[in-house]
């Protein structure tokens, strides 16, 4: 088996990029879109971890409202993938209607326990 | 109209039961004395003519008269009882032992004077109060270093103790400077009683002993363990005074000089009178007798006393202490008065500043915990009554309005929940208008 290199993992890089830039737009949204969320967790640990836990329910709220935000992407976002065959019945227009119903019940959730 | 005239009745009877004895008002008392003999009474004047100039009245009768009673149908004739009647086996009338220990039960005061050969009823009295006088009904106190110098060489049964009781209230707060003649039987306490004290305590080197035979055993009662008058203040703060010598309240004994022997000091008036009379204020609760009226508390700035506080409030409490001096209540002034905010266990024991008035104050925050909780003052010192207040109080939580809202630590957990929506809303506008 042959050595890996930096040259190897280059060129996994370039075949990851090459592969990703085959995938469709709307893909493409929904993944910026997870990543938008993840970060703004992200932030909201750290800023827990130098102020501390007090409203904690707040901060509890703050960050769920992000991971439920993403799960949900990302659940659209399996659910609209062509090449999934597994919800190859299931049209588009479902699917997204799907994910606004849940986004109005996590935000109402959030809305009523931020405070 | 048959309501009023209860209320009329009521209202009209008030005064007579005023009269019946109550510790919270103690004037005009009447003192059953009980005597051996007639003679006392006017061997001993100078003691009972000191309790008179304080307004008690007396009711002289020998202990075996038929016709002494100390109450009928559950009132009290008396508010307090002397026994001044050492050798008596069986008083007259109704009255025993038993009837006596009801008669402290009920809260009424007792002074009991026993002597040598003290009888087996005296004795027994005693050994219920918590007092065992010395077994050997010959035995005397004998002290061969605290005896009082006289004339003849005598049999040093004569003895001149200073070892007072270290309370201002129940000996007065005037230093006895004389010591005091004792001629009598000496007691132990019951270890098992809490509430009896040394008022008079005999020196280290005395003993009990018949002393007019030799001493063929080592004697029972020795040393400062013997008690040679005692005070007692039963939890229903009747008080009752033991003491092992009559002759310690005698005319004879108050105004005889006094020299303890290997002492140059010779006073030329024992400590006798100021003791006994000191003491007879605080047993007929003309010293040390607390009340505690107008418990009240509420919230920091307000006045009206709350139904239930929540937790973390700001409380005050008062409570006003007085003190009964024989005439009137004064005012009680101590730094030693505390309050516990109580459930299960104090969360709170704060002490409560007083404003020499009688008014006694404290603020506290309400500790952090809910529940059905207790203001309590628990005033248990040497030589006063106990005071026992206890008024319970809930507290509850916050209510779900009550707490804070729009916390700034907060402000970035509520930017990212609203940014998440408004990203949502964008997300749906992008994602539905990119073919």
């Amino acid at each position: 088996m042959a050595r890996s290199t930096s040259k190897d993992a280059q060129a996994l890089f370039q075949s990851l990029r090459s592969a990703y830039t085959a995938t469709p737009t709307t893909l493409k949204i929904i993944d910026l879109y997870v990543i938008y969320a993840v970060f703004t967790a992200l932030i909201q640990v750290a800023y827990m971890a130098i102020v501390g836990s007090f409203p904690f329910n707040s901060f509890l709220s703050g960050v769920l409202s992000c991971i439920g935000t993403a799960v949900l992407a990302v659940c659209l976002r399996i659910q609209v993938n062509k090449e999934n065959k597994e919800f190859k019945d299931l049209a588009p227009e479902r699917a997204f209607a799907d994910f606004v119903l849940c986004n109005l019940v996590l935000h109402l959730v959030i809305i009523n326990f931020l405070g | 109209m048959s309501k009023s005239l209860v209320v009329f009745t009521l209202i009209t009877l008030l005064p007579f039961l005023c009269y019946a004895f109550s510790p919270e008002n103690p004037t005009d008392r009447k003192v059953l004395v009980l005597l051996d003999d007639f003679a006392i009474k006017s061997s001993h004047s100078l003691f009972f003519k000191s309790l008179q100039s304080r307004g008690f009245h007396f009711d002289f009768k020998l202990a075996d008269d038929p016709k002494i009673a100390l109450q009928r149908y559950g009132r009290y004739f008396y508010d307090a009882l002397i026994l001044f009647a050492p050798t008596i086996e069986r008083f007259g009338g109704s009255v025993d032992s038993a009837a006596i220990l009801d008669f402290v039960d009920s809260g009424h005061d007792l002074i009991l004077a026993a002597d040598s050969n003290a009888s087996e009823l005296i004795r027994e009295i005693a050994t219920e109060c918590g007092v065992d006088f010395d077994e050997d009904p010959a035995a005397v106190v004998i002290d061969h270093t605290s005896y009082t110098v006289s004339e003849t060489e005598g049999d040093h049964t004569l003895i001149a103790s200073d070892d007072l009781i270290k309370s201002d209230v129940i000996v007065g707060s005037q230093k006895i400077e004389a010591p005091v003649l004792f001629q009598g039987i000496g007691h132990t306490l019951n270890p098992a009683n809490t509430l009896v004290l040394k008022a008079l305590s005999a020196s280290p080197s005395a003993y009990s002993a018949n002393p007019k035979s030799k001493l063929s055993s080592p004697p029972q009662l020795t040393g400062s363990a013997i008690s040679l008058v005692s005070v007692i203040q039963a939890r229903n703060s009747a008080r009752i005074l033991i003491s092992g010598s009559l002759s310690l309240f005698s005319n004879r004994f108050f105004k005889s000089g006094v020299q303890k022997a290997g002492s140059p000091t010779k006073y030329d008036k024992s400590g006798n009178e100021q003791f006994s009379v000191e003491l007879s204020k605080w047993v007929f609760h003309e010293r040390g007798h607390l009340k505690a009226v107008n418990v009240k508390h509420h919230k920091v700035g307000e006045t009206d006393e709350p139904a239930m506080y929540r937790i973390n409030d700001e409380l005050e409490y008062l409570v006003e202490i007085y003190e009964w001096s024989g005439k009137a209540w004064e005012p009680y002034v101590a730094d030693d008065v505390q309050v516990q905010f109580y459930m299960m266990s104090p969360y709170v024991l704060k002490t409560l500043s007083t404003n020499n008035k009688g008014l006694y104050h404290t603020a506290f925050k309400v500790p952090d915990v809910y529940g059905v909780f207790q203001f309590k003052v628990e005033y248990q010192k040497l030589g006063y009554t106990t005071l026992s207040l206890s008024k319970q109080i809930p507290v509850r939580p916050f209510r779900h309005n009550e707490y804070e809202r729009f916390i700034p630590t907060a402000y970035p957990y509520y930017g990212s929940a609203f940014s998440m929506m408004a990203g949502f809303f964008i997300f749906t506008i992008v994602h539905l208008y990119n073919k």
